[in-house]
């Protein structure tokens, strides 16, 4: 995989688990297909001859619109998933993201509050977790979906033992 | 518990553990027996107000005192009334018998509860600010509240109220004491603590608070809908949307007011336990910030107020959280609420005792007000010509992202604080401790990306302050994570104890004269170019 151009150099990003595309794309459905769906009502009325406003250009159009732009954030998924990274150094973990709006941010180990670990129903059963980071920041927001979830809990050890020894006060 | 944190158990047993009286119900105080009705006197006044409202009225009408209808039942009602106001009062006073509170051992406990009992204790080394607060009526019995501030940004760790205003003090002083390392003397452990001595900094004179107000940004939007709305009427010929501009006035009155309220006899000074700031016009509160608590700073001036050359200073405290819609946290969370140049600098020198850079005053000068040359040779890889300070700023390429902020939007390091500076006309300079850097992140957009720009956001506590560098350069963005990820473990590293006193320092910061001594002489040496 590539290193974007923001990233630090010299860094091999672990990437997360290919199977969280899975669960992207189930919570993609849950929400585009209920929008499109929803969207598509007037359409029915309209064509069933039901109600006479909007026109009919308008109803084909807005759910054509809302539609194409759900399938272009599907075709997103596999390549925003392939862009989450992260990468243990000796004294902080780096997490990437993003494709178009990216972001690569550096937690100091010494700065780690706590760590947790959680799974929504989709993740358990493809057997993934998401691990969050949190420091005395809440501006943080360091998570990284879609791990195995062994590598989770490797991860989650690693971090704490590696937290405790460096830990600084505020 | 939100005091004590995970790990951090390696320093606790410091602060003098066994020298004092241990034992639970060794030492353990209630606040003051007025305090009940203090806090409630809101409730009996709302009481007095409509129960009194309605006979003066009727006593205006000439009728009786009592109502006709309801003189039959009075005796019930009475009594209904007065076993209401007894279980008030009982309430109260069984709550205040059951709340004590104690220091000892490193720990503020506070009990409280009779039915649901609470135990809280928060350890003193965990201190982030201590404010004592005296709400009018408190005042003028002589009663204050305690507020004790952990890293917690949501209500108070510990809040005693009431105590008298001398006890309050004297455990403010015990209180920050304990915290900063000094042990109590093993053969009496009650003695109480002297309050360190402070040394007056700096004051806010009313007249350039009020020119400040009106001044400010709020002003500015006063202005301009008073235009709006006089064009409005002129051009629909309607005048009955001025009634609804009452409601608007009324609250403008009401922001002044706070404002004004707030920042009325505003005073700063420094002492061995940290700053120390008042102000106050009905109710006055008195803040203590210890060293090394303030977790970023921003230094800021509206476009109006450059015609004085006054500036705000605002901070985030850990403790004090976000400021939220009442005035009272963004009170809390201004350092100086309008000051001159020369008292910025004196509070950045009280902030940060040690600049880590030999000619801070240009630094900071630059960081304020300066601007980078607009031939672009700033942006050089760091390359700053001398009279930026250091600076450095967003590359000329990306001038058309930014065609007013690209000489201003900059950063400059100097070995204990970075600095961001922002924005052409609301000028901003934001400072953070390398110490207190929590994370970072760079971001980038596509717009960004194609004019090979890069965001640096530093997070910090939750507060006033956001501290982020837009259009970095990308290659000085990226060198600035790896550099800022270095200062900030070798900081961190420097930083041994949250005892203020016992953290091995640069000699600078350590004794109280040092720090007092400096911003005497700064205020001379700067006064002059900067105002001419």
């Amino acid at each position: 995989m590539h290193t974007e151009a923001i990233d630090p150099a010299g860094i091999t990003w672990l990437r997360v688990s290919p199977k969280y595309v899975t669960v992207r794309v189930v919570g993609w459905a849950a929400g585009n297909l209920i929008v499109v769906g929803l969207l598509t009502v007037p359409l029915v009325m309209v064509l069933a001859g039901a109600w006479t406003w909007p026109p009919l250009w308008l109803a084909v159009a807005v759910p054509a619109v809302m539609l194409l732009l759900a399938l272009w954030r599907l075709l997103l998924i596999p390549r925003q998933v392939r862009s989450i990274g992260y990468a243990e150094r000796d004294e902080d973990l780096l997490i990437r993201r993003g494709i178009f709006y990216q972001r690569t941010l550096v937690v100091p180990y010494g700065r780690m509050q706590y760590v947790d670990i959680g799974a929504g129903p989709v993740e358990r059963g493809l057997g993934l977790c998401t691990l969050k980071l949190h420091t005395a920041s809440a501006g943080t927001s360091a998570e990284i979906p879609g791990l195995p979830a062994g590598e989770g809990a490797r991860l989650r050890e690693q971090l704490s033992a590696r937290g405790e020894a460096r830990l600084a006060g505020l | 518990m939100p005091a004590v944190k995970p790990g951090g158990t390696g320093i606790a047993a410091e602060a003098g553990a066994g020298a004092e009286a241990g034992t639970p119900g060794g030492g353990w105080l209630r606040v003051h027996p007025a305090s009940p009705f203090v806090r409630g006197w809101f409730a009996l006044a709302a009481i007095a107000f409509f129960v009194g409202r309605d006979t003066f009225e009727r006593m205006l009408r000439g009728g009786p005192l009592i109502d006709q209808d309801i003189a039959g039942r009075a005796p019930w009602l009475l009594l209904g009334g007065g076993a209401v106001l007894l279980l008030a009062v009982l309430g109260y006073i069984l709550g205040w018998y059951f709340t004590r509170y104690q220091v000892a051992e490193g720990y503020v406990r506070v009990n409280s509860g009779f039915l649901f009992k609470q135990q809280r204790q928060a350890r003193l080394d965990r201190v982030q600010a201590i404010d004592i607060v005296q709400p009018l009526l408190a005042r003028i019995f002589g009663l204050a509240e305690l507020k004790f501030e952990v890293a917690d940004a949501g209500a108070s760790a510990v809040r005693l109220a009431y105590l008298r205003i001398g006890e309050a003090r004297a455990l403010r002083a015990t209180i920050l004491a304990r915290a900063s390392g000094v042990a109590a003397d093993p053969d009496h452990p009650e003695a109480v603590v002297a309050e360190a001595p402070e040394h007056a900094v700096l004051s806010v004179p009313p007249p350039r608070l009020m020119g400040s107000l009106l001044l400010s940004e709020q002003s500015f939007f006063v202005v301009l809908g008073g235009a709006v709305s006089v064009v409005l009427s002129a051009v629909t010929e309607n005048r009955s949307f001025y009634f609804y501009l009452i409601p608007a006035a009324l609250g403008l009155v009401a922001a002044y007011w706070s404002s004004f309220n707030k920042g009325y006899n505003f005073t700063a000074a420094i002492s061995p336990d940290g700053i120390r700031l008042r102000y106050g016009l009905l109710d006055t509160q008195a803040q203590t910030l210890p060293p090394g608590r303030i977790q970023a700073l921003r230094v800021s001036q509206p476009p109006l107020w450059r015609i004085f050359g006054w500036y705000r200073i605002q901070v985030n405290v850990a403790g004090y959280g976000a400021a939220g819609n009442n005035g009272e946290n963004s009170a809390r969370t201004t350092l100086l609420p309008v000051g001159t140049f020369a008292e910025v600098l004196t509070m950045l020198s009280l902030v940060l005792p040690d600049p880590g850079t030999t000619d801070p005053v240009r630094v900071f000068t630059a960081g304020v007000n300066g601007l980078a040359p607009a031939s672009g040779s700033a942006s050089a890889s760091g390359a700053a010509p001398a009279n930026d300070g250091g600076f450095v700023t967003t590359p000329r390429r990306a001038r058309l992202l930014a065609p007013l902020g690209w000489r201003r939007n900059g950063y400059s390091a100097t070995d204990t604080a970075l600095l961001i500076r922002s924005g052409r006309w609301w000028r901003h300079l934001v400072l953070v401790p390398h110490q207190r850097t929590q994370s970072m992140a760079l971001e980038q957009g596509p717009l960004a990306r194609r004019f090979g720009v890069v965001d640096l956001v530093l997070h910090t506590t939750a507060g006033p302050v956001a501290p982020r560098l837009i259009q970095a350069g990308l290659e000085e963005g990226r060198a600035l994570l790896e550099a800022q990820s270095a200062r900030a473990r070798a900081a961190r590293r420097r930083q041994t104890s949250e005892h203020w006193l016992e953290q091995v320092r640069p000699p600078v910061a350590a004794p109280a004269p040092a720090v007092e001594a400096e911003p005497r002489e700064e205020p001379s040496n700067k006064e002059g170019p900067h105002h001419g």
